[in-house]
């Protein structure tokens, strides 16, 4: 049998009444829990766990699992739907992986045209959710084996190249953005340090080996930055209420939408196949890159629709890769894939080399059925654009207290102690000073997120290799990442020499 | 040491009530009957959602509220951080007398207690260890291709040149995956610090580090390669346990028949505060032994893969100074004792 006839057989297996139901739940789920800052993916699909259990006791095992993974599999994708839109409305982010796209979704909001932003998101997420189920049924086998080659030193490298992009964040000054990018590493160092086991910035206190969360330092950056900075210039801000434009996209948006989700898919579904790269990276990989090419570069962080397009589809592409390595080699490439694997192992069904042998009703039912939860994500979160884009029109006293009271809560529900609600409040701080004189906070963030990646992959390949640096030339990919991360930086600059007009991101 | 307390309070308790009726010395003179529980009880998972102590202690509650053992409502709270180390500061300061908060835990407790980096203060003293539960073992496996065919020949390598050969894990080095990958090098007369360890996020990434060439060998949880084992992509070189296990790994000889006297069990279990009544340990001892001998709970374990093995309160107390000292003995060759 070929994959069509697996796919055909995936799809008598999704469109049962009660599979159906199942997919609806998990991706209505799935949206609450994107929505809601706090409950991320992953405690949504640990908590579900039990009550699937529950839901699906009394059919046969083969069949209880395949449903009750199509509801959880629901869960995780439509929080990748949801997880947009706070940080379009409030400069929110509910997850890690849409930080990213509050640099454009939430001037978009401010200028009116928060339903275009929210619509979009919808659409690329759409689009990426089917292109990488598309390349998931596809390419499974081959991209498996090709996540596996990625070592230590590939990922170094492939790191180093996003390091070298980050000038793509920048706003006005290519200085401030590199002291971001550094301040980041640094504050990415604390706690205990991975490779090495030691203790590194955490002074005996043990809330500190873990590190810092990424989450609180980037919900108090953009939100409480955001919400200090209202506060403080209430009468300049005060008559400017933005109104609710159109809903729908116009065709301008459209038309300079479909490349980057297009893009955003490709590169998302990619990076997610990678384990531990992840939804966070490929987000903020796509947004750089679209800056890169775009014409308008100057358009980025003040409204640009394809700084919501590209991140929005990449991340959703993203966690369709990520079901690459959890099924083929049950192998979970983040947190959340991490308990889904849980799941099936607790209906006896163990992802891994054998599960499309051993059980291809379950793994061709789930992947038919995510066909058919991303169809029913998009009609459901059409609708629901209008009633979220009203959200903006609330006027900021009433706002204000929402946004601070979803932070809190968002944090404390992911973190669990106090210490992170200081930390929270100190980088709103943080974030308000910051954005007064101008430094960028998304080059902090970026560090943050690759600080850990780039060293302790760095570590792990200079231990392999016997602290021998040859190792990242020597690798192939690794030398091709490296080299496009310095061509990255150098190409601008040899072009101003030859007196090309470009923009070297120094006015940005 | 802590038995002896007991048996103080016991006495204290029986001759205090005797001697008044409004004693509070000691409640528990007459465990069986006492009103504990009063109250709702929380287990405490000292991880987010979804690790194995989260699990562990969902499971719990789960199966003690179904079969009605306990008839007070049992939540589980997640308290993450420093592996663990945080919420057990808390356990031991703050809660010490909580009769209504349990802890659940596995070899970091003692590990972290012990290490020199990252330590935390407090270890399984500051509580009171009521079960083990669950066991698991390491196992140190290579890929499917590896010139090594057992233990014995990997040592030899790792012996004659320590460089050429890259052990990976998934946890932090001083933490369990490491002291399992060195565990055979140790008795093996190997310096364990010259072992090339190169440690990863989680058992899976280390697993894809070995498939993809990256690594020489890996330790990780046994309950984890089966699959692998079954689809012919690694071979596994020996598992710490005392015997041979069941299931997919039933050729896979233990460290001792590969002829390294070494075990090392991978236990999880729970714990109440320090300080909790007499009442309370006896009757969580009474309902955890009851839990264990229930068909939903070993039904449970059975649905995640776990195998079940039983110690009540003393016991576990017995294996935990036991297994203390051979970790303790493991970070000082490692150079990483406290």
């Amino acid at each position: 049998m070929g994959v069509m006839d697996f796919l055909m057989q995936g799809f008598q297996t999704a469109i049962q009444p009660q599979n159906l139901f199942f997919a609806f739940i998990g991706v209505l789920i799935g949206t609450a829990v994107g929505v809601l800052p706090g409950i991320g993916p992953m405690s949504g699909v640990a908590l579900l766990i039990p009550v699937t259990a529950t839901f699906t006791s009394g059919m046969d095992p083969s069949a209880a699992a395949t449903s009750s993974i199509i509801l959880l599999a629901g869960v995780y994708y439509g929080a990748m739907y949801g997880g947009s839109t706070t940080s379009i409305l409030l400069n929110t982010p509910g997850e890690s992986s849409s930080v990213v796209t509050t640099l454009d979704g939430y001037q978009m909001a401010r200028q009116g045209r928060a339903g275009a932003a929210l619509s979009i998101a919808a659409i690329g997420s759409f689009f990426a959710g089917i292109v990488s189920i598309i390349g998931l049924v596809l390419l499974a086998d081959p991209l498996s084996e090709m996540a596996l080659k990625f070592g230590p030193a590939e990922y170094f490298s492939l790191m180093l190249l996003g390091l070298a992009a980050v000038s793509g964040l920048a706003g006005g000054s290519i200085t401030k953005a590199w002291m971001m990018t550094v301040t980041g590493l640094l504050i990415a160092t604390i706690g205990i340090d991975a490779v090495s086991g030691v203790a590194r910035f955490t002074y005996d206190i043990p809330v500190l080996f873990g590190g810092l969360e990424f989450l609180t330092v980037a919900v108090g950056l953009f939100a409480l930055g955001e919400v200090f900075k209202t506060i403080l210039h209430k009468e300049e801000d005060a008559e400017k209420v933005a109104k609710v434009g159109r809903v729908l996209p116009s065709r301008a948006d459209l038309k300079e939408s479909a490349g980057p989700i297009a893009r955003g898919s490709f590169l998302g579904f990619f990076i997610g196949v990678l384990p531990g790269a992840g939804a966070t990276l490929a987000s903020f990989f796509s947004y750089i890159a679209e800056k890169k090419i775009s014409k308008n570069p100057e358009k980025f962080g003040k409204g640009a629709i394809a700084g919501v397009a590209a991140p929005e589809s990449a991340n959703n592409a993203a966690s369709g890769g990520a079901m690459i390595p959890l099924l083929t080699l049950g192998i979970p490439g983040s947190g959340t894939t991490a308990i889904l694997m849980g799941a099936l192992i607790m209906y006896n069904v163990q992802p891994g080399p054998l599960l499309f042998s051993d059980h291809p009703d379950v793994a061709w039912g789930l992947i038919a059925s995510m066909f058919i939860g991303n169809l029913m994500l998009l009609i459901l979160n059409m609708p629901l654009v209008k009633v979220f884009a009203k959200i903006i029109e609330t006027p900021a006293k009433y706002l204000l207290p929402i946004i601070i009271a979803i932070s809190v809560f968002g944090v404390y529900a992911v973190q669990v102690t106090t210490f992170d609600l200081f930390l929270l409040i100190g980088f709103g701080l943080a974030g308000y000073l910051l954005a007064q004189n101008d430094y960028p906070i998304a080059p902090l963030v970026l560090g943050l997120v690759l600080g850990p990646m780039i060293e302790n992959n760095m570590r792990r390949a200079l231990t392999t290799s016997n602290g021998d640096f040859m190792v990242f030339v020597q690798q192939p990919i690794s030398a091709f990442f490296l080299v496009c991360a310095v061509l990255w930086i150098l190409i601008p600059f040899v072009l101003r020499l030859k007196g090309k007009n470009v923009v070297v991101n120094v006015e940005g | 040491m802590k038995t002896k307390k007991w048996k103080n309070w016991l006495v204290a308790g029986v001759i205090l009530s005797s001697l008044t009726a409004c004693s509070t010395g000691g409640s528990g003179s007459n465990a069986g009957e006492s009103d504990y529980p009063k109250k709702p009880i929380t287990v405490v998972a000292p991880s987010g959602a979804g690790g194995g102590w989260d699990l562990t202690a969902r499971s719990l509650t789960k199966i003690l509220g179904e079969t009605k053992t306990v008839d007070q409502t049992m939540t589980v709270e997640n308290k993450p951080g420093g592996g663990g180390a945080v919420y057990l500061a808390e356990f031991a300061t703050q809660h010490k007398k909580d009769d209504y908060k349990l802890y659940v835990n596995s070899p970091p407790i003692l590990i972290n207690n012990l290490k020199k980096e990252g330590n935390s203060p407090y270890g399984f003293k500051d509580t009171t260890p009521l079960a083990q539960l669950t066991k698991d073992f390491g196992a140190i496996v290579v890929k499917e291709d590896s010139k090594y065919n057992n233990l014995k020949e990997l040592m030899e390598a790792v012996k004659n040149d320590p460089k050429s050969v890259t052990a990976a894990g998934g946890s932090a080095p001083g933490s369990m995956d490491h002291l399992v990958a060195v565990l055979p090098a140790y008795k093996s007369d190997i310096d364990p610090k010259t072992v090339k360890y190169v440690s990863y996020d989680g058992g899976g990434e280390a697993i894809a580090a070995l498939l993809g060439g990256n690594a020489d060998y890996i330790a990780t949880d046994a309950s984890a390669v089966g699959e692998y084992l079954k689809a012919g992509k690694v071979k596994v070189l020996g598992i710490s346990s005392t015997e041979r296990l069941k299931g997919d790994l039933a050729d896979v000889p233990t460290f001792k028949e590969a002829g390294i006297d070494a075990d090392f069990t991978i236990w999880r279990g729970v714990f109440g505060p320090k300080e909790m009544s007499d009442s309370a340990v006896a009757y969580w001892d009474k309902t955890l032994k009851k839990l264990n001998e229930s068909k939903e709970w070993q039904d449970e374990l059975e649905r995640n893969g776990w195998e079940s093995e039983f110690k009540d309160g003393k016991e576990f107390e017995t294996f935990l100074k036991d297994q203390e000292k051979q970790v303790e003995d493991l970070l000082k060759s490692l150079g990483m004792n406290k």
